[in-house]
């Protein structure tokens, strides 16, 4: 098996973690587990949280294909950079990428629904709404044709997967 | 109440307690893209709705106004975090006289809003969070969701953005080899147990910090019960430990040895310096030697290196230091 962060070096590290109950897996090769910071006594207790969350990202075709359009209108931020840094880099930035964002969050957190206090006003309050599934596959497809257009086969054939998983669940 | 001149409740364990609520504001983009002056806008705004509290008293803290040893010596004192002293540029702190408050602004989020307590303290720290939250948001619009909380620069924050950690002295659980079982319990939890200055930092005199890991889809009031009661399950473990660990001989003569170098070394490192009294503070709390805990407390946060330098006005070299800090000592425990 290879390493699922560099996706060169044979997975000889493998790390198995619980998060509210739900169990996630990576496997990586030392140098990457010692660069993510699991090499250490206290495995994941010591090194930083932006890194970590970074790590989160496997999937890293959610990169390719990625057009200027892609930037968070109010910061300019892209998801690229969200992932190198592991900084958000605006409120806006987690209505753009929301749903990109959203299965880190979920298994940084477990849960995906705030519980807790609500402060009292928020003059533009940011709406973050899940898109549905036939929105989601339209701008899939969308995604797929521009792909398409820059010869992008590969990516392509990516988002037509998951075009057919959407529909299957529907 | 200062965190490390009283000694609060279970203070022969528990060092401190700290509560930190992140927000952020919608109008300026997350801290990592501001630049000077936006920070410093931000600053004063929250300066400016603070003062109209008349019982808070904050002194506001322009951070490049300071000396690289103040800067740090706050850090040591976990007043700010370590990350926050590195650049201080249009960052500012709003601070206590006690030291029981500090805002950071511009640090990982615009606002951080921590308390510190001496002793385990967790209700009284969110209390206070909680009253200067609820000040500044009826003055400022923050960035909130109603799915995902609480938006902060990063996502590993959001939700409730709320971090309370215990600091726990916990030498007895170490000596037995109980902490990497006792991490990878907690971890199941929700909770994270490490270094005392928090991410990336090493383990120094068996001091270790125990915080929630999760934020979203937890309240707060919960996240706190949660900590509270993991926290109270340790320190007793602990304390059985404890019992059991000084009915050795060969530790009970440790226990001696360090409040013997403790009270006639010519020099001392801070690192030595933390590890003795981490046999000294076993001593104390089993009513084999008589010293009051926070006092303990008290020279392993003011005979830090940056601490020593800020108090004297200079930068002493470390020889110096190492002279100046075990005259302190021998002072105290005269």
């Amino acid at each position: 098996m290879l390493c699922q962060n560099c996706k060169a070096n044979e997975a000889n590290t493998h790390i198995k973690r619980v998060i509210n109950g739900e169990a996630t897996q990576k496997h990586l090769c030392s140098s990457c587990a010692q660069s993510l910071g699991y090499d250490n006594f206290f495995s994941d207790f010591t090194f930083n949280l932006p890194s970590l969350f970074s790590s989160f990202f496997d999937d890293r075709n959610l990169l390719l294909g990625e057009t200027r359009a892609d930037r968070c209108e109010i910061c300019g931020c892209s998801f690229e950079d969200i992932i190198k840094s592991g900084n958000v880099g605006c409120s806006n930035c987690y209505k753009k990428f929301y749903s990109k964002l959203q299965p880190s969050i979920q298994r940084i957190h477990g849960k995906v629904k705030h519980s807790g206090k609500v402060p009292p006003k928020t003059a533009e309050p940011v709406v973050i709404k899940e898109k549905t599934a036939e929105e989601k596959i339209e701008d899939l497809q969308k995604e797929m044709a521009k792909a398409i257009e820059t010869q992008n086969f590969e990516r392509a054939a990516a988002i037509r997967d998951e075009i057919k998983q959407l529909k299957g669940e529907n | 109440m200062n965190w490390y001149k009283n000694k609060g409740n279970e203070g022969d364990i528990v060092l401190s307690t700290r509560v930190r609520l992140a927000r952020n504001l919608t109008e300026y983009p997350f801290p990592i893209r501001l630049d000077e002056a936006q920070r410093r806008d931000i600053g004063n705004t929250v300066k400016e709705i603070l003062d109209t509290d008349k019982t808070l008293k904050l002194n506001f803290i322009d951070m490049s106004s300071l000396s690289s040893a103040e800067t740090v010596s706050l850090a040591e004192k976990h007043l700010i975090s370590p990350e926050f002293a590195c650049d201080t540029l249009g960052r500012s702190l709003l601070l206590s006289d006690d030291e029981d408050i500090s805002i950071m602004i511009c640090e990982e989020d615009h606002i951080r809003i921590q308390t510190v307590y001496p002793g385990l303290s967790l209700e009284e720290a969110f209390e206070t969070a909680l009253k200067i939250d609820e000040i500044l948001e009826n003055k400022l619009s923050y960035a909130f969701d109603e799915n995902l909380g609480y938006l902060t620069q990063c996502p590993t924050n959001i939700g409730t953005a709320l971090r309370a950690s215990v600091m726990l002295h916990l030498p007895a659980l170490n000596k037995k080899g109980a902490m990497q079982r006792l991490s990878t319990t907690v971890a199941k939890l929700g909770l994270t147990l490490r270094g005392s200055y928090g991410e990336g930092s090493e383990v120094s005199g068996d001091i270790y910090q125990l915080s929630n890991q999760v934020t979203l889809g937890i309240s707060e009031e919960a996240a706190i019960k949660n900590l509270n009661s993991i926290a109270m399950q340790i320190i007793a473990q602990e304390k059985q430990a404890r019992a059991l660990l000084i009915k050795d001989e060969d530790y009970l003569d440790r226990i001696y040895r360090a409040y013997g170098i403790l009270k006639s070394a010519y020099k001392l490192t801070s690192k030595e310096l933390i590890n003795l009294i981490s046999y000294v503070r076993v001593g104390v709390s089993e009513g084999i030697l008589d010293i009051p805990a926070e006092k303990l407390r008290e020279l392993t946060v003011l005979l830090q290196p940056a601490t020593l330098n800020a108090h004297s006005g200079k930068i002493l070299t470390q020889t110096e230091r190492d002279i100046l800090r075990s005259q302190k000592v021998r002072e105290e425990l005269a």
